[in-house]
């Protein structure tokens, strides 16, 4: 199979890459592994605000209608449950739906495999009712389950803070968050104060000693502040965050750097959204975890870059566009209190031109007047 | 925290096993895979890289930017064997094997 354009993952970021670069008559396709695209955000019930501006206020799960719609009349070929599974010598990519594998020919590639979520180790977590925050969220809301009676979350970042507001909609009792650190991840205030005018325990400075069950966790041990606590809990939801999923990065030999505020180990890029592997271009989670707004404005800014590349945009033209996109990118992260993520990026995107040598960007130095 | 906790929940390998292959000298998380087995179940280490990667970090007081990501290797997903060599239009995939296959297999299936 033979196309100009690769895109992996099926998620925002690809999905929204697919659309800028086949609106530039580039011919696309689309590889998704799962059954249906959208990505995690086929999950996302609530309200999205900050996204880019060509988007209206909208629930996740309504915005990936939007986006799969939006392609519907470009030239995007999309290939569901089809994974990457590696690439041969001469650089195609080795795509198997499970049947059989398929050589894929693309002149670029553009890989938004997305995030996964962080597990934590305590005596217990293997036990069933022991799941990610992000599991939980599934089972409400694609399978209609309600995952447990009795809620202990670990972990105080916006995501698990969020849940744990749905929690209390769909009758889940929290009996409390456990965060680690002496203060909460989450800096959202608006739903912090939410949390705490529902009387939800937090307990700083805590963890769970053990989970004990038979078949399944029955109680929690929790210990806060040295004190233990014993809890009558049938779901324990962990809750410590995403980091980028690597794989094909390593198998197209592209080069890592490490940035805690972007999740970890993240691959080097360029202000082009440009690997460090010939024809590789990276967006969404995948280049460093963001918001929604900064998944889909990556993924717009890798397609700009495409189709630079491919001479369907002239340099002129792709600058200016991706001047305004990194500027529209800085004002969503700066004011949806991810300033720290920006600067990460910023940081390793810098790093990155001076090792490979490439021309420094005058985007480096954008100030926060400009929003 | 008790040492017989589990950390690889496909291999079964605790904290206990992770810990003594440190002391023998490993510290990345593939070299406690080459001891260990950790990581080499279905998930093909999805869940574990990091939770070992910590457990390196805290043993040996080193940051975690020094430990290094893990050497990730085709196929990246469960694959049947069949997908790669089985019928006749895949036959071809072989180069997918590229790390193991001989120069050999390589030409004669080019």
């Amino acid at each position: 199979m033979e196309t100009d354009l690769l895109i992996i993952g099926g998620g925002p970021a690809g999905l929204n890459a697919a659309y800028e670069a086949a609106s530039h008559g580039i011919e696309t396709l689309v590889i998704e592994e799962s059954f249906s695209m959208g990505g995690q955000l086929r999950q996302q019930t609530q309200v999205l605000d900050k996204l880019p501006k060509q988007f209206e206020k909208q629930r996740g799960t309504t915005l990936a209608r939007t986006l799969i719609e939006k392609l519907s009349t470009l030239n995007v070929k999309v290939l569901l449950k089809h994974t990457m599974i590696g690439t041969y010598q001469d650089g195609r990519i080795g795509v198997s739906n499970g049947v059989k594998t398929i050589p894929i020919t693309a002149k670029r590639i553009i890989v938004t495999t997305g995030a996964a979520e962080e597990a934590s180790v305590f005596p217990g977590w293997t036990l069933p009712g022991v799941m990610t925050i992000g599991a939980a969220q599934i089972l409400m809301n694609r399978e209609y389950v309600q995952p447990g009676k009795n809620a202990l979350v670990l972990g105080s970042n916006t995501f698990s803070l969020e849940i744990v507001k749905q929690f209390k909609e769909m009758g889940v009792t929290v009996r409390g968050i456990i965060e680690s650190n002496s203060e909460l991840i989450s800096k959202h205030e608006k739903i912090i104060k939410s949390i705490k005018k529902d009387g939800i325990p937090l307990y700083l400075n805590s963890y769970i000693e053990n989970a004990t069950g038979v078949g399944e966790v029955q109680k929690v041990t929790l210990n806060h502040n040295g004190i233990t606590e014993e809890m009558n809990i049938d779901l324990v939801c962990i809750g410590k965050g995403v980091a980028p999923i690597l794989e094909p990065f390593e198998i197209m030999n592209c080069s890592f750097t490490y940035q805690i505020r972007l999740g970890g180990w993240v691959p080097q890029y360029s202000i082009s959204m440009e690997t460090s592997s010939p024809s590789a271009y990276i967006a969404g989670n995948a280049a460093g975890i963001t918001s929604m707004g900064g998944i889909l404005l990556t993924g717009q800014l890798a397609a700009v870059s495409v189709a630079e590349s491919l001479g369907f945009l002239n340099e002129k033209l792709a600058t200016e566009k991706r001047a305004s996109l990194w500027k529209e990118l800085h004002c969503i992260e700066t004011t949806a209190d991810l300033r720290e993520v920006f600067n990460a990026r910023m940081a390793l995107i810098k790093d990155y031109h001076e090792e490979a040598n490439l021309l420094p960007s005058s985007l480096f130095d954008l100030s926060l007047e400009e929003c | 925290m008790d040492k017989s906790t589990i950390v690889c929940r496909c291999e079964e390998i605790n904290i206990d096993e992770i810990e003594s292959a440190i002391k023998m000298g490993a510290h990345t998380f593939d070299d406690i895979k080459r001891i260990t087995r950790c990581g080499m179940g279905p998930c093909q280490a999805k869940i574990c890289t990091t939770l070992v990667q910590r457990i390196i970090s805290e043993y040996t007081d080193k940051p975690l930017s020094d430990i290094g990501p893990s050497r990730m290797r085709m196929p990246l997903k469960l694959t049947r064997i069949g997908v790669l060599a089985g019928n006749k239009e895949s036959s071809s995939v072989i180069s997918v094997f590229s790390e193991s296959a001989s120069k050999e297999g390589e030409t004669k299936n080019d």
